[in-house]
């Protein structure tokens, strides 16, 4: 694989295909690169914090490489796109929102419609490509003021994702990180074992 | 009855297709093949309308495509996946015919040439038969720009430019097909940019041409794409797909095509 690999091209191999939501992640992450001066997180150097968890993210983490491995993508589940990228070393932040309504296009109900079928024949197959031929278009080249609003935030930074001790689980037998472990008379158990016992053992 | 005339309906009544026809045989896909007693014969696409046996008459309907009549056309394509080959890789080009980019296995190939252009020198290239395809094999080049086309007896040409190393070239200089598709700018280009091309006929901008553009594993079966060229015989194409793009044109009798390989 070559090296520096354009950011588009990153996120749909990530993501495994191109459709809408992908590209909005994709045009909220260069953005936020431009905006904040930043290349893409070698080690927590960035945190990223999503209100979604659509295709969007998937394009935070490949740009951007605040990743859900490295913990320095963290998830509010508010089901809105939006997106708050801070800079460790630069210590700032930006808050992205998708406005409402920005990629209502007449073509967007249409792909929505054939996204939602099981099985397309060959013509709405071709023309699900199609759409997404059209949409790519105007997503990708609209003016970010048109499909975003920011503003500059304060966020507190939290400390970088630690590495805890594993232990090992009195019931299943299974590693657990130690700060995921549950203290009980059976012994050290980890959460689902615990779970499973009614949460006394 | 021995023999007939057989008269075709386009659309605008009949018109006698081939005399003393005595052999017909239909085909798969509308495809009627007849043979005449001077030994001519024809291939067309259409259906049986009426047998006169007295009159000795054979009458048939055209049969259209919906996307009307393809003519097959060649191309190279890359055996990489990504838009370059790197120095001292195994450069190896596929030469395919078919239609928007769907290569048709039964399709023949015949008075071939093939030339690999470089820094000004052209030489002809051996081409090697691999399954279904033909194939270019240029070994282990060095860096930089290589232009490989093949002509099909003059009237079939296809041009690819094959970038060896991470460079992006301007300026490249056209080969001197009698019809040639020339980037404007890059030789390669990635997705979510805008592409112009300029078409040459015998060295001279070609205004309003039509382009058709096509990307390999587009399930259309038409070209998705069809451009017209400018008074400078220029057009332009924004970027959507993944993967490598086909320009084609056709102009008094030659179809020209070239091949962009998607860059990333």
């Amino acid at each position: 694989m070559c090296k520096n690999m354009p950011p588009l091209e990153l996120a749909i191999q990530f993501h495994g295909h191109i459709c809408p939501g992908l590209l909005i992640g994709v045009r909220a992450a260069e953005f936020a690169q431009k905006h904040l001066d930043i290349s893409q997180d070698y080690d927590e150097e960035l945190l990223a914090v999503v209100e979604t968890d659509s295709c969007g993210v998937d394009a935070i983490q490949a740009i951007l490489g605040c990743t859900f491995g490295k913990g320095n993508l963290i998830f509010n589940d508010y089901g809105k796109n939006v997106y708050t990228i801070a800079s460790r070393d630069k210590n700032q932040a930006v808050r992205i929102a998708q406005k409402y309504g920005a990629t209502s296009f007449r073509e967007s109900e249409r792909f929505r419609e054939l996204n939602r079928k099981q099985v397309l024949s060959e013509e709405e197959a071709a023309e699900k490509e199609n759409l997404i031929g059209v949409l790519f278009e105007k997503i990708m080249t609209m003016p970010l003021e048109d499909l975003f609003t920011w503003e500059d935030v304060e966020l507190k930074m939290p400390g970088k994702a630690q590495i805890h001790a594993t232990r090992q689980c009195a019931v299943c037998g299974e590693g657990v990180m130690e700060t995921r472990t549950r203290q009980t008379e059976t012994g050290i158990l980890c959460i689902p074992c615990y779970n499973k016992l009614g949460g006394e053992a | 009855m021995c023999e007939a005339n057989v008269y075709i309906d386009r659309g605008a009544g009949e018109e006698l297709l081939m005399e003393k026809v005595d052999r017909i045989i239909p085909g798969e896909e509308n495809n009627i093949f007849m043979e005449s007693i001077f030994g001519e014969r024809r291939v067309v696409k259409a259906r049986i309308r009426e047998m006169e046996l007295v009159h000795h008459r054979i009458i048939l309907e055209e049969v259209k495509e919906a996307t009307g009549v393809r003519e097959l056309e060649i191309w190279l394509e890359p055996d990489t996946d990504h838009g370059h080959f790197h120095e001292g890789e195994e450069v190896s080009l596929k030469l395919l015919k078919g239609y928007n980019m769907k290569a048709d296995p039964t399709a023949g190939l015949q008075d071939i040439k093939a030339f690999v252009v470089s820094e000004g020198d052209k030489r002809e290239v051996h081409l090697h038969e691999h399954d279904e395809s033909k194939n270019i094999i240029l070994g282990q080049e060095t860096e930089g720009l290589i232009q490989v086309y093949v002509n099909e007896e003059d009237k079939l040409y296809t041009k690819l430019i094959v970038e060896i190393g991470h460079h992006h070239h301007h300026g490249l200089e056209p080969l001197g097909l009698p019809l040639e598709i020339v980037p404007s700018n890059y030789s390669h280009a990635r997705m979510g940019e805008n592409y112009e091309i300029q078409v040459l006929k015998d060295g001279e901008p070609l205004t309003g041409a039509e382009v058709r553009a096509t990307y390999s594993g587009t399930q259309n079966r038409d070209y998705p794409h069809h451009l017209t060229t400018d008074s400078e015989g220029k057009t332009r194409l924004y970027l959507t797909a993944r993967g490598n793009y086909l320009f084609t044109v056709k102009h008094d009798g030659i179809t020209s095509t070239f091949t962009l390989m998607k860059s990333f």
